[in-house]
């Protein structure tokens, strides 16, 4: 190299200095790399690491807690007493036991010196016989059998430990070295039998005294403490997974969450952060799950955490991407209040799901506010769609049947021609093979039709039908009500809609001239207001609907509130309604798609009669809607009562309403304006409008609304405000503290369209969205908005999702039929879910006997077949109606409801789901009473001190004016017999506060004894007391219970003793 | 709404946007650069030139004459040293990047939902922007072939034996212009107009204004021979074809008396063969296409100016 002068700029400049600036950089950058990977992208470790530290503590002082609570129980003088009787059991096994031990110890020193040559010999041996095995020609066999020969002859020598701690040595063969080590395995084993036995009454002394603690102690034991302790002090910083490979599930949730590991907190410990001492800390994920008992049904190995509290199960670098609240998540994490949301996903198809009660309020609130009027959502109300698919079926049906029959005379006439015997008998054997066929297509006809006609009855609507309007109502009313209807009735579910100027008249005009003009309806009498009230109140009216304004409100709300039903309502039909809510003025011909009047029945030369039992049309061809599609049952009234309950309602109005005359009405111009209109706005997803029977659903379907793509909701000119946490006002959105909190989200979408349908039309020039403002309040927001969060495409697999095959389909199904008809205004279904009626002034303290009965077993109570009879016809009678048919005695009323027969079978088949009972119910055979027994079963039945008729109904009405349970004569064909033992021995635990006395029985020697003083003929008799009484209570006659009515003191009113 | 700097902030600080906003930064600079270093030659080149006694002892670098400099250096340690240092730092600037911004992963792909706007890689976005000008056939086809054709031919059709080695504009006008108009004016100007400016709807949102996924625009873009009333097929697809035509003799004749500007040019431009001069004329010819396009599609609303039944230019 030549040399350079070193002023050349090139040649002279220094890098060095740059480049250690770099390469530090470098280094630098290296070590934040490295910083990164363990720490930065893994913050999960300082959780696991703190968790550790303060689950220590939170053992420690458990410990010191637990200490205390068992030293306690150890010093008290009945656990004194367990230890010393342990005590004494070892102490007086010890001498055998410790023989026993020595011995123990000398077989096992002979097992071990014997064991090393014992385990070589038999490892040659068994080698060379595979050899044998293996061997392929005979003399190989045999010389290869020659060297196991050898080889088992030994000699093998061993030394051997006598008993005296000397040593023996012994030769043996190998099969008396195998019967050497077999006899002393044996001798040890029958050594440590021995042991047990010696020490059998030690041990269950011990056990006893150990088993003592853990009942007296409250929570873990110490033991258990201290290997929660071990535990976590072994515990490892690790990733924590769950992972289901079936379900593409990888929930990480615990590697922060560590206080989910039910291997660290067991489920009996609740972990919560004031437990923990870190009330004031925002970021501590160490609690315990709050619900251990959804744990039991679910078990997180199978399930894990994101199914059903969404979030990213896979992210674990920071608590924003493992909620999932992050823009390109799909599922984010529920917010708190809308935890239940994660439910619905697998369990959409329940009404009504356990641990749930804002998912359920908001099911059906969907249901009850007639959202489903508009938004079509599987499940929900399908009967219109059954319906449709269940006419469909019958028309495939028939076709084929058709083409059946068109192919056996083809087949008939192939056999006679066909060249063999064979071939013949098979073309015969095809034709009658097509005509069982087509009998077999007949029956399943028969049953859609059959199912078609239920269907009719069972399709309901959410609001009343239109078609009466003109005989129902007030002509000026109905414009102010479209007006105001949110002042007018404040709790209505009809939801306030957005007319424009001038659009009311036009649909009221609408709805007036083509409401039905009649037959008119027969004038009525006016009743008594005074009675009416009483009986309103008393009937059972208030289960459903409420009355009074303000903070006078009393009753349900499944029903609207009647507090000024006075100003709309004509009397006359109201006194038809209250006799017969179904009863329509016209049926309606969904073929014919018209109202049926008397001049159609004319020309068939028929009589315009129609009727449940009536329901065919005029030419006889198929099924009319002849029931008004209200779900409001029938009350069984007289129409005297009818009058009055009419009066009083008649008369609850606003003295100071005002209405302008409404002369538009009349006027034809604008009924086609208004039917646009009515269309327009969906009315008749809710009301039954002539003409618009047939209308779809004008809304979205919701089914899986909440996993809708986010760009797919319209936040219209508001999207920016979504995005950027600004509220529709300018403010800043705040959340959990978060200023500017972003509300693009599902979540937000629903909150803010609920509370105000209009929101996303703001700032619009047109506007475009329809929906009426819902009657809601903030809480049904959130259970609303749950619900639909919840209304997701599930990404678990199929078998996860809640459909079951068995009873609990029945349970089901039944609460989508206890719900629609509302049965739990009246009775408590479920335990801990009161009914409407209990909540009433009328029915506390002595008049809660007045209540209907809670039916938390009836299914276990009743034989199945009668209820289904019941439920048909709840008076048990054709003629006697204006009555209860078990409880006569009360004064609210069992209404009829006209079920269809398949909606009868499935409330029975869920009373008796929900009681666990066997399908079909068969009802067991009772032993008959042998004279004797019949006199001890009416000593028993009158007894002084529990006289049965006291209280029970007999039938003779100066008996039963103060009986206060029903009819023995009753029992036979309605109560199960092993559920009246249960309910004679214990009333109270089936019924808590039954007016049926508890304690009436004794268990005395496995068998039920009368706790009174025993009447002489039972004395010395051996068997079941309350047994015998329902035996005699299954075979008693009128003309039985007319005797013993005789005997029993006459009725008191006290009820329960 | 105009004013928002929040939704600008958005839309740089995506961290798919960086090379772009880098590029924003990194061209300008370089391009300043690499004239400051072309003129210091140029300078040096002209000194040279005029005193050719020194020109057998210089030392050939942009500084002040000094005796015993050298004329040539060995690559290493001396080149060698300097693209260490350059590794280098791109590697601490790799690592940092990597460390602090993840990749850029979105919500699964959804085929029953595109989203909007929908963005290519930012070094399509360029190709991406043509599909305005042109149908997808000829922009996403034709142009990106004959792109990659073209940079294939330059050192075939390039004739001009200086600037090999050392920065020069005076000596490499030409190729610099094509460069700078192709690259910088089209291609980087393209991206940064994808980027930046191209918005839901993919229409156009300057700087600052609102992303609005309801805004609504009115435009309606008409055939050229639809402005001149030709209804008839076959006389639109003549008419299409002659204006055609007539763009590619004008520019070409532009491009002609281009090479003829200067004593220089049309010494190098006698040098090539006949291949190379049409390889280059239409090579830049159809690359002056896109802006005429370009201002054809956003000054006077013209969708196609030739419409056939195979393609539409």
């Amino acid at each position: 190299m030549p040399e350079i002068q070193n002023d050349d700029p090139i040649v002279a400049k220094s890098y060095s200095g740059p480049l250690l600036i770099a390469s530090l950089l470098l280094v630098l950058s290296l070590f934040w790399a490295l910083w990164q990977e363990f720490v930065g992208l893994r913050p999960w470790r300082g959780y696991q690491r703190e968790f550790a530290s303060v689950y220590s503590k939170f053992l420690g002082k458990e410990l010191t807690k637990q200490k205390a609570a068992a030293d306690a129980i150890m010093s008290s003088a009945e656990y004194q007493k367990l230890a010393k009787a342990a005590k004494d059991a070892a102490d007086a096994a010890a001498p055998q036991v410790k023989k026993i031990d020595e011995e123990t110890a000398y077989v096992n020193r002979r097992i071990a010196a014997l064991s090393p040559t014992f385990i070589t010999a038999r490892g040659e041996v068994t080698a060379l016989i595979y050899q044998v095995e293996i061997a392929g020609s005979e003399s190989s066999k045999k010389s290869r059998q020659a060297d196991v020969d050898k080889a088992k002859k030994g000699p093998f020598n061993v030394e051997l430990p006598t008993a005296e701690g000397k040593t023996e040595k012994k030769s043996f063969n190998y099969d008396e070295l195998i019967a050497e080590f077999d006899s002393l395995k044996n001798h040890k084993a029958e050594l440590t039998l021995k042991r047990a036995d010696v020490r059998k009454a030690a041990d269950e002394a011990a056990k006893a005294q150990a088993a003592y603690i853990q009942e007296k102690l409250d929570g873990l034991s110490v033991e258990q403490v201290q290997s929660l302790q071990t535990a976590v002090r072994q515990m490892s910083v690790a990733l924590r997974q769950i992972n289901v490979d079936k379900a593409g599930l990888v929930d990480r949730c615990q590697s922060c969450h560590v206080g989910m590991d039910p291997k660290l907190v067991p489920p009996t410990l609740q972990l919560t952060k004031a437990s923990l001492g870190l009330e004031k800390s925002k970021d501590a994920p160490f609690t315990s799950h709050p619900q251990p008992e959804l744990l039991k049904l679910h078990d997180p190995e199978k399930f894990g955490c994101s199914p059903c509290h969404g979030g990213n199960g896979r992210a674990t670098n920071s608590v924003v991407k493992g909620h999932g609240r992050h823009e390109f998540w799909l599922w984010p994490l529920y917010y708190k209040e809308n935890t239940e949301a994660g439910c619905q996903t697998c369990h959409a198809a329940d009404m009504f799901t356990y641990h749930a009660p804002v998912l359920n309020k908001g099911r059906e609130l969907f249901r009850q506010k007639g959202c489903i009027g508009c938004h079509r959502y599987e499940g929900f109300d399908n009967e219109g769609e059954q319906l449709l698919s269940a006419r469909q079926k019958v028309r495939q049906l028939e076709q084929q049947k058709k083409d059946a029959e068109l192919e056996i005379p083809r087949l008939n006439k192939a056999g006679d021609q066909a060249p063999d015997n064979k071939a013949a008998q098979d073309y015969y054997a095809k034709a009658d093979n097509l005509r069982v066929e087509t009998s077999v297509m007949d029956a399943q006809i028969e049953q859609l039709m059959v199912r078609a006609r239920s269907l009719l009855r069972e399709e309901k609507k959410v609001g009343p039908s239109l078609k009466e309007t003109r005989m129902k109502l007030r002509k000026e009313w109905i414009y102010y009500w479209l007006e105001n209807t949110h002042t007018f009735r404040p709790d209505t579910k009809m939801p306030q809609f957005r007319f424009k100027p001038r659009e009311p008249r036009a649909i009221s005009a609408f709805i007036w001239q083509m409401a039905v003009p009649g037959p008119a309806l027969p004038k009525q009498a006016p009743g008594n207001s005074a009675k009416g009230k009483e009986l309103f109140e008393s009937r059972g009216c208030l289960a459903c609907h409420s009355i009074g304004e303000g903070n006078k409100k009393m009753g349900g709300t499944f029903a609207a509130n009647l507090s000024r039903v006075g100003e709309k309502v004509n009397y006359d039909y109201l006194v038809r309604w209250i006799m017969n809510p179904r009863q329509r003025t016209r049926p309606y011909d969904p073929i014919a798609r018209k109202d049926l009047g008397p001049e159609d029945y004319k020309q068939y030369g028929k009589d315009f009669v129609f009727d449940l039992d009536h329901s065919r049309s005029p030419d006889g061809k198929h099924e009319l809607q002849v029931q008004q599609q209200t779900v409001m049952p029938n009350l069984r009234l007289t129409i005297a009562e009818a009058r009055d309950i009419a009066s009083y309602l008649a008369a609850q109005k606003h003295a100071d309403a005002v209405y302008q005359p409404a002369e538009f009405m009349d006027d034809p111009k604008l009924v086609e304006q208004g039917r646009a209109l009515v269309k327009n706005y969906g009315c008749a997803g809710c009301h039954e409008i002539a003409t618009l029977e047939e209308e779809g659903r004008i809304g979205t379907e919701l089914t899986t609304e909440g996993s809708k793509p986010i760009e797919r909701l319209d936040f219209s000119l508001l999207t920016e405000h979504a995005k950027r946490g600004v509220l529709p006002d300018g403010k800043p959105n705040v959340r959990d503290g978060e200023k500017n909190a972003e509300w693009y989200d599902h979540k937000g979408f629903f909150e803010r369209k609920l509370t105000n349908t209009a929101i996303f039309d703001q700032g619009r020039v047109v506007t475009q969205l329809k929906m009426p403002q819902p009657n809601v309040t903030p809480e049904d927001v959130t259970a609303l908005t749950t619900f639909l969060l919840g209304s997701v495409d599930p990404q678990v697999p199929k078998d996860y999702l809640y459909k079951p095959a068995d009873q609990r389909r029945d349970i089901q199904e039944g609460w989508w039929l206890v719900t629609k008809y509302n049965c739990m205004g009246c009775h408590q279904i479920a335990v801990g879910q009161p009914s409407d009626l209990q909540g009433l002034p009328i029915y506390q303290g002595e008049n809660k006997f007045k209540l209907p009965p809670p039916l938390l077993s009836e299914g276990a109570r009743v034989d199945p077949n009668w209820l289904a009879r019941f439920l048909e016809n709840p008076a048990m009678s054709k003629t006697d109606v204006n009555r209860n048919g078990v409880r006569n005695y009360l004064a609210v009323r069992m209404p009829t409801f006209s079920f269809s027969d398949g909606e009868i079978r499935k409330i029975v088949k869920f009373f008796q789901a929900i009681a666990s009972q066997a399908q079909p119910y068969l009802p067991p055979r009772l032993e008959p009473l042998t004279p004797q027994e019949r006199t001890m079963a009416r000593d028993l039945f009158t007894h002084p001190a529990a006289p049965c008729l006291k209280c029970h109904a007999t039938g003779q009405p100066a008996h039963d004016a103060n009986a206060s349970a029903p009819n023995f004569l009753l029992a036979p064909e309605r109560l199960q017999p092993a559920w009246t033992a249960r309910w004679l021995t214990d009333p109270s635990r089936i019924s808590p506060g039954t007016a049926m006395p508890s304690g009436l029985f004794k268990q005395e020697g496995g068998r039920w004894v009368f706790s009174g003083p025993l009447p002489p003929s039972l004395q010395g008799y051996s068997k079941d007391h309350a047994d015998l009484l329902v035996r005699y209570m299954f075979q008693i006659t009128p003309e039985e219970q007319r005797m013993l009515l005789g005997r029993t003191p006459a009725g008191g009113k006290s009820g329960a003793k | 709404m105009w004013g928002d700097w929040h939704q600008l902030w958005q839309i740089v600080s995506v961290p798919d946007n960086v090379p772009i906003v880098a590029l924003l930064f990194l061209v300008p600079f370089y391009t300043w650069y690499g004239f400051r270093e072309a003129f210091k030659h140029d300078r040096l080149i002209a000194q040279l030139e005029a005193d050719p006694a020194m020109a057998k002892t210089h030392h050939r670098k942009p500084y002040p004459f000094k005796t015993g400099w050298e004329r040539e250096l060995h690559v290493w340690p001396y080149l060698m040293r300097i693209e260490f240092l350059a590794a280098v730092i791109l590697t601490v600037l790799l690592m940092v990047w990597s460390i602090t911004l993840n990749a850029p992963l979105e919500e699964p792909a959804n085929p029953n939902l595109t989203m909007n706007p929908s963005k290519a890689p930012w070094y399509f976005l360029g190709l991406q922007e043509m599909l305005v000008y042109f149908d997808p056939w000829i922009a996403g086809v034709v142009m990106p072939t004959l792109i990659i054709v073209g940079l294939m031919a330059i050192p075939y059709v390039d004739a001009n034996p200086l600037g090999n080695g050392y920065y020069t504009y005076k000596q490499r006008k030409f190729s610099i212009w094509a460069f700078l108009i192709g690259f910088l004016a089209l291609w980087c100007v393209m991206i940064v107009i994808g980027t930046f400016i191209r918005g839901p709807g993919w229409m156009w949102f300057w700087p600052t204004q609102t992303w609005d996924h309801n805004r609504l625009d009115f435009a309606v873009n008409r055939n050229l021979h639809e402005i001149f009333g030709i209804e008839n097929r076959w006389l639109a697809m003549g008419f299409g074809a002659s204006v055609v035509g007539l763009f590619f003799i004008v520019a070409g004749y532009l491009m002609h008396r281009l090479c003829m500007v200067t004593e220089f040019s049309r010494k190098i431009y006698q040098r090539m063969t006949l291949l190379q001069i049409i390889t280059l004329h239409t090579l830049l010819i159809l690359m002056l296409s896109l802006p005429a396009k370009m201002a054809a599609r956003l000054l006077f609303r013209i969708k196609y100016v030739l419409v056939t039944p195979w393609f539409n230019i």
